[in-house]
């Protein structure tokens, strides 16, 4: 037989695609597929597209012509074989092997192919009737109608109930196929049949003795050949797999089993069923495979000594109804009980295969997990209960340069072992004794410790160990995970130290620095702030957060104190630094220091802290102190020379009056002395001795509140009624001499500092020299008085049209100045007191003449500001 | 006392002095004729004139520019110069220049410096007061 398992027909939804593909090409038209062939096509519309469509599915699910031909010829030798074995001859009722021909190519077969393997086995079957049975035509017919009925009947219910392809490869499949195939489908045959022989009166059987011998028939027909057929059928093109070792045993179980059933066929063995074991054997082993050959081989032995006469089953004729049922039965029960034990050793290897294949899962699951704890890049290590290691990854191994069987030395334990080889020596023991603790606890390990590296470095560990526990919920285990952090704890060391080295220096500045948060409570006072704590303030701890109200009380010169707090809480409020200077308490008194305060801000302008610091800045102020006292000295030894140069002047303001008095002495003591006396003449000119003594005095005292060294006498005031007070003094002069005096100051002129009688006696003094250059030959004679503010200046002018300064270099010089007649005041006063005043005086020329006197004053500051 | 008064020019720009040295000298029965400064002086003349006392320091121009130019016009009139500064007095005198008085000066050794002036006209005065 040549028969392809796929050439029987196609499946069914290749068929649905035929069918669909004939439907959607309703129309006339070329290329399709058996279109000349089709009958409904040539004749028109006379039949429907479904049926049209049915038909040319049937025809386009033809079999292959050789493999109906084979189907026919094994169908008709089977149908040979079962009359050869009829015990009654010419009955047909024996093993009807090609129910199971029929039935297993059905099951087989596409369905729409099943016509054309229903009309070759009607083929098959009437010529074998022609050959062999001699039954009339109309009772073969019939027959072959029930056997029809059968085969479709089986096969469509195994096809139902098994899931294709049926491989009777399990229990069930083999149940299923035993019950409908060989069960309740030859019920179909069995019933027709035995009707046929009877209603024909075939060989006067009744339908009642016909009908078991028919159905056993069948049924021992269909498990015999129906699973070699499937076998033939599934395996035709399939290589052979068996080893040679396979091969052997097939070959020593085949001799073995012919062996047996020979003898015990033959009746040298006294029972038939002898030959289980061997069937059995071939079914464990060979499983359904083996069990289809054991089982045909079986029947043949059976079918050839039964035929010879030889076998047990053969017999005279009252016996041979019976031994021809328990011929069929025993058949019947060693292919039940061969398919059965085939399908259950074939579930056994499955889940054989299922096994190993899971625990190869299994074994690639743990190598994968075994990587991957190899992979993490961690330390990770497994503790029995009591705290024995058990197990350490590859990296710890690589690490430690030795594994956990390397620790088991003699006396003591691996434990132990391990954190003398690997722990460092100051962590050694508060690690056995946190690692001791967790084991007798049960809470998790967790520690940083040192580890020594295989090349004897010790690198910083951080460890973490929880049990593993089972149901009851004891340990089992303990998992440890260890982290190398040495470059961690390297990195934080390396901080700490440039945090104390930053500490350091901070303490060892000569500075006191202090932060605050912007609330404004300091948060931090380095050493020397801190020391200088201790030292003024008594037990500064009673101060435990001290206010800095409180401190500045505490360290702050008492009139400094408020003008710091001031400032320290604008800048707070205000968030702008400042620098301030005030003075500190100390220990041995007060120490003048420079504080500087600035916010740090964040990105978005936020002050986030407040840092100050202080700067002693003593021993620079007291020397700026000495500096300014010898610039104080330096500026009186400077007026000194200046009064110096003025003694000339004034001797000679006190000379003239005395040497008019002492010429008047002289004159009056002639007048008394002359004889007569001349009383008259004496007593006018004693009354102008008394008038000139009087006006040396006046000259003294001017002189006297001249020099006086008192600043007391300093008031701020206006220059503009200083000035009017000096026009009034000389108005008569004036108006005497013919000169008009011209006043012009500027509105909101600033107050200046002055004593107002020198500036006073200034203004009269430069007014009548102005009055006096007029003199000669200048008839309209003015003086110009102006006052203006320049920058922080006050300026006054005293401008006239006289003959102008002929030596403006040295006209303030004390010989220059020898002119006046009242007052007796020379430039080089006006001069001195001016610059005492801080201002200045200097003359210049006047176009086309004349000359002005200028002098300014400082704005005072103070009130200013 | 037999003829006429010596007239005794005085200049000076402190009316306060002129005043008193006027007194002076017609208490010793001189004629004091008193000019407020150099050039009031100038304008009136020289011609009548027996003697001239003059101040140094004035506006305008000084006892010593007088003098000299009063010593053009009159060689033979004797000129003293009187002076509250000192300092010229020890200057000139260093220099050997004569007919220098300071203030306050005493004024008999004035007047005897006067009459000796009048007397014998040729001769310096030499003294020192």
């Amino acid at each position: 037989m040549t028969i392809a398992p796929n050439s029987l027909g196609e499946t069914d939804s290749n068929a649905t695609l035929a069918l669909t593909h004939d439907l959607d090409r309703s129309g006339p038209g070329s290329g399709r597929p058996f279109a000349t062939n089709e009958p409904g096509l040539i004749r028109g519309n006379m039949i429907s597209d479904l049926e049209r469509g049915r038909l040319s599915r049937v025809w386009s699910h033809r079999p292959q012509f050789l493999h109906l031909g084979l189907f026919i010829t094994a169908y008709v030798l089977g149908c040979g074989f079962a009359q050869s074995l009829a015990i009654i001859p010419g009955t047909g009722i024996s093993i009807w092997p090609p129910s199971g021909l029929f039935i297993a190519t059905l099951v087989f077969a596409s369905r729409y192919s099943w016509p054309w393997w229903v009309l070759g086995a009607c083929v098959a079957e009437l010529f074998s009737n022609f050959l062999w049975f001699h039954t009339p035509l109309p009772a073969a017919f019939l027959i072959f109608a029930g056997n029809a009925l059968e085969a479709v009947t089986g096969a469509w219910l195994v096809n139902q109930t098994c899931k294709r392809p049926v491989r009777l490869e399990t229990l069930r499949d083999v149940l299923a196929f035993v019950v409908l195939a060989a069960g309740v489908a030859p019920v179909a045959s069995a019933t027709v049949g035995s009707a046929a022989l009877a209603w024909f009166g075939i060989q006067s059987q009744s339908f009642a003795t016909a009908w078991p011998l028919w159905w056993i028939g069948d049924a021992t027909g269909v498990l015999i050949v129906a699973p070699l057929a499937l076998v033939v059928f599934q395996n035709w093109r399939g290589k052979a797999q068996l080893s040679a070792a396979r091969w052997m045993e097939a070959c020593v179980l085949g001799l073995i089993f012919l062996g047996i059933a020979a003898l015990s066929l033959s009746g040298y063995l006294p029972f038939a069923y002898i030959i289980m074991p061997p069937l059995l054997w071939a079914a464990v082993r060979f499983e359904f495979r083996g069990a289809a050959v054991a089982l045909t081989v079986l029947a043949l032995i059976t079918a050839v000594f039964t035929i010879s006469g030889a076998s047990q089953f053969a017999g005279d004729p009252e016996s041979q109804k019976h031994n021809q049922i328990m011929l069929q039965l025993f058949l019947g029960i060693s292919a039940f009980s061969a398919l059965v034990v085939a399908a259950i050793s074939r579930q056994h290897q499955a889940a054989v295969l299922t096994l190993r294949e899971s625990l190869e899962a299994l074994r690639d699951r743990e190598r994968e997990l075994s990587q991957l704890v190899d992979m993490v890049p961690s330390h990770v290590w497994r503790l029995t209960p009591d705290g024995e290691p058990t197990f350490f990854n590859k990296r710890m191994v690589d690490f430690l340069g030795l594994d956990v069987t390397d620790l088991d030395k003699q006396g003591i334990g691996r434990l132990a072992a391990m954190i003398a080889a690997t722990v460092h020596p100051d962590d050694a023991a508060a690690f056995g004794d946190t690692l001791s603790h967790c084991l007798a606890t049960g809470e998790r390990f967790s520690m940083r410790y040192r580890l020594r590296r295989a090349d004897g470095v010790y690198h910083w560990m951080s460890s973490r160990a929880e049990p593993m526990r089972d149901h009851a919920g004891l340990i089992v285990q303990w998992y440890g995970l260890c982290h190398d952090i040495d470059d961690q704890m390297q990195a934080e060391e390396a901080l700490r130290r440039s945090e104390l080295q930053l500490q350091q220096m901070i303490d060892a500045v000569p500075v006191r620095i202090w932060s605050a948060v912007p609330t404004g409570g300091p948060v931090y006072f380095n050493k020397r702030y801190q020391d200088h704590f201790r030292a003024v303030i008594a037990n500064v701890e009673r101060l435990r957060e001290p206010r800095i109200e409180e401190l500045l009380q505490e360290l702050v010169h008492p009139e400094d104190a408020p003008e710091v707090l001031r400032t320290l809480l604008t800048c707070f409020e205000t968030g702008g630094g400042s620098a301030m200077r005030f003075r500190w308490r100390e220990k041995d008194g007060y120490r003048w220091a420079e504080c500087r305060v600035e916010p740090r801000r964040d990105e978005d302008g936020a002050v986030v802290q407040w840092y100050g610091v202080s700067l002693d800045i003593d021993e620079e102020v007291r020397a700026r102190e000495a500096l300014r006292q010898a610039s104080d000295k330096l500026a009186q030894a400077t007026q000194a020379a200046s009064l110096a140069e003025l003694s000339a002047s004034i001797a000679h303001e006190v000379n003239q009056p005395l040497a008019a008095i002492v010429a008047n002495s002289h004159a009056c003591h002639r007048w008394l002395g002359a004889v007569p006396p001349n009383v008259e003449r004496a007593k006018i000119t004693a009354e102008r001795i008394i008038r000139d003594a009087n006006s040396a005095a006046d000259v003294v005292g001017r002189i006297r509140a001249l020099f006086k060294q008192s600043t007391e006498t300093r008031t701020n005031g206006a220059l503009s009624s200083v000035i009017a007070e000096a026009r009034d003094l000389v108005t008569e002069e004036a108006m005497r001499r013919g000169v008009r005096i011209s006043v012009d100051v500027e509105s909101d002129i600033p107050l200046v500092a002055l004593d107002r009688v020198q500036i006073q006696q200034v203004l009269v003094n430069l007014i009548r020299n102005g009055m006096e250059a007029m003199d000669s030959g200048a008839d309209d004679g003015v003086i110009s008085i102006r006052v203006r503010p320049i920058g922080d200046v006050v300026q006054t002018e005293v401008r006239d049209r006289g003959r102008g300064v002929e030596f403006p270099d040295r006209i303030f010089e004390p010989f220059f100045t020898t002119k006046e007649q009242g007052m007796g005041m020379g430039l080089a006063i006006c001069r001195s007191i001016i610059e005492s005043h801080s201002g200045r005086l200097w003359v210049e020329k006047n176009e086309p003449r004349g000359a002005t006197f200028i002098f300014t004053l400082p704005v005072e500051m103070e009130a200013a500001s | 006392m037999s003829k006429r008064r010596p007239v005794v020019a005085i200049v000076d720009d402190d009316p306060r002095l002129l005043e008193s040295l006027e007194d002076l000298l017609e208490s010793a029965g001189y004629v004091a004729r008193s000019f407020s400064s150099p050039g009031a002086l100038l304008v009136s003349g020289l011609s009548g004139l027996d003697m001239l006392i003059t101040d140094i320091g004035m506006p305008g121009m000084d006892g010593f520019e007088l003098r000299d130019l009063v010593k053009k016009a009159r060689p033979d009139l004797p000129v003293f110069l009187i002076t509250g500064r000192h300092e010229i007095v020890d200057q000139h005198r260093a220099k050997g220049i004569g007919g220098l008085f300071c203030k306050p000066f005493d004024g008999q050794a004035l007047l005897a410096a006067i009459g000796d002036a009048l007397r014998n006209p040729k001769t310096e005065p030499k003294h020192d007061s």
